[in-house]
């Protein structure tokens, strides 16, 4: 099979997915990543089913877009999402567009495009937004009231049982 | 106008936030700015984005951590419905009967599960099961999950777990059937736990008026109002704080009379210094800084940590058994550390001190 005739497989398992109106959240189990899909992204990924070439999703781009959508925007959509494991196999762009930047991109494109370059960006949110009254087991504590267990053997520089 | 103090843009920012389609906050970008350590902080931050996403602020820079810690949340409140499934399948298998309070379950009355974050899943059993239910939980499948286990339902104890048990509601998350509250029992139970951690947590008071907002129709007040009148008067409170702080419309409901609940002049404001610092760690008792006893030992330190624990008026007034009032709260912040004192010296249990506290109180006319 050539490259271009790559059929890629988004991965199903060991992933939480939430589609959002306008993009796709994903959590990697297994890494504890958290990421954003912009609606490029998305499209390109739920289209990845086994059985669509990269044509096939550019033509589903074009559909959905209803502007051209080239190939290289698919390649780049793919590669990235195949880094950050959320393509069954490795996908990786063939040799006549090895060189290309995402810069070439935009350029191909045009600056006026409909459709957004594909960006799968990691969540970065602040631990402390969690509201939990109460520290779990492992956590440092100062007093027994601050734990779930109401133990912090070794106050004031304990660990919660 | 005096500019507003930062508790109350945290107020205004999260106005009607629980609502599906909030109407625009009345902040600038630089007082939105100014409060987002507050709203990240007490884990109001994805409600503040729910509010602000369609308006111009949500170009900011503080609407994007905003948003961020939405899109963090909405997968985590998947992750946690993961949980619960996995808790209650675990707890039924074991045959102990769980109730699931506040969090998950208050995050239902939300347009979205994940404007209402929580960190642990407080399930309620019978106090005679409560051993069965730790060690059903002691299971691969509860790895890492944060279950806070109570023994009945501590903030509605008098009304006895099985009255509450029998009239509560079950839901499906995935294949569990999971037990939450009926919800005017639930409402009940959130409004007394407000303010008995001292309303400092603006969510619970957004929880609040969720719950009020999104009743369902033949919702009875009258169960409000069953047993104790002192609790059912916390709640009138806690439902109008919510009406005066954020907007919480009350239209149709007891408590749309001012006569209901009179607040005490002192409330609001203490309520909007509790936002000054909406954070755990500035809270009992994740502020204290070692145990009581170990004072004992080695007092240096001590009066520090005595200050750190003189409890804020709202929180005492409920551990006594208090009535909301004009009168002056010391009494009853005094009380409270003296029924602490006494469970710490004597041994006693917490409520019994508190009980006895309140009985001096009553005794004195306060």
């Amino acid at each position: 099979m050539s490259e271009r005739k790559i059929r890629p497989l988004a991965r199903a398992e060991g992933l939480v997915v939430r589609e959002l109106p306008e993009e796709v959240l994903v959590y990697d189990l297994d890494t504890h990543r958290a990421m954003c899909l912009n609606r490029t992204a998305a499209l390109v990924w739920k289209s990845c089913d086994g059985r669509n070439d990269v044509a096939a999703i550019a033509r589903a781009l074009r559909a959905e877009f209803g502007a051209h959508v080239p190939e290289e925007v698919v390649w780049l959509a793919l590669e990235r999402l195949s880094r950050d494991r959320l393509i069954a196999e490795r996908v990786r762009r063939p040799a006549s567009l090895a060189g290309l930047s995402r810069r070439d991109v935009i350029k191909k494109v045009g600056l006026a495009a409909a459709v957004a370059l594909p960006v799968v960006s990691a969540i970065v949110a602040p631990t402390t937004a969690e509201a939990a009254s109460c520290l779990p087991t492992g956590s440092a504590c100062t007093a027994p009231a601050q734990c779930c267990s109401g133990a912090c053997p070794g106050a004031p520089n304990g660990t919660c049982l | 106008m005096p500019p507003l103090s930062l508790a109350q843009l945290l107020a205004a920012t999260l106005e009607g936030s629980w609502r599906a389609e909030p109407t625009p906050a009345h902040v600038s970008a630089g007082e939105l700015a100014s409060v987002v350590p507050m709203l990240v902080g007490s884990g109001a931050a994805p409600l503040a984005w729910w509010k602000i996403r369609h308006t111009e602020l949500a170009t900011t820079q503080a609407a994007h951590e905003l948003r961020e810690v939405y899109r963090y949340r909405t997968l985590r409140a998947a992750i946690q419905e993961r949980e619960i499934e996995a808790i209650f399948k675990l707890l039924a298998r074991a045959n102990v009967e769980a109730v699931l309070v506040k969090g998950w379950a208050a995050a239902r009355a939300y347009p979205e599960q994940g404007l209402r974050p929580f960190g642990d899943l407080d399930v309620c059993v019978r106090a005679e099961r409560l051993e069965d239910a730790r060690r059903a939980l002691d299971a691969p499948e509860s790895a890492g999950v944060q279950v806070d286990l109570h023994a009945g339902f501590d903030e509605s104890d008098e009304r006895g777990f099985e009255a509450l048990h029998a009239r509560g509601e079950t839901v499906r998350i995935g294949e569990a059937s999971v037990r939450v509250l009926a919800p005017e029992d639930h409402l009940r139970l959130m409004c007394i736990h407000l303010l008995r951690h001292g309303a400092w947590r603006p969510l619970w008071l957004c929880d609040v008026a969720a719950a009020i907002e999104t009743r369902r129709d033949g919702f009875d007040w009258s169960r409000i109002d069953e047993g104790d009148s002192t609790r059912a008067r916390w709640v009138a409170c806690a439902v109008t704080l919510a009406h005066v702080l954020l907007g919480a419309r009350v239209e149709g409901t007891p408590f749309e009379s001012e006569s209901r609940c009179r607040l005490p002049r002192w409330l609001v404001p203490e309520v909007l210094k509790q936002w000054e610092t909406p954070f755990p760690a500035s809270q009992a008792p994740m502020r204290y800084r070692a145990p009581m006893r170990d004072y004992v030992r080695r007092p240096r330190g001590l009066w520090r940590d005595l200050l750190s624990r003189w409890p804020n008026p709202i929180e005492a007034t409920v551990r006594v058994g208090g009535a909301f009032n004009e009168l002056p709260r010391w009494p009853f912040q005094l009380a409270n550390c003296f029924g602490r004192a006494a469970r710490f010296l004597g041994g006693s249990t917490h409520a019994a001190a508190d009980s006895r506290m309140k009985n001096v109180l009553t005794r004195g006319g306060v």
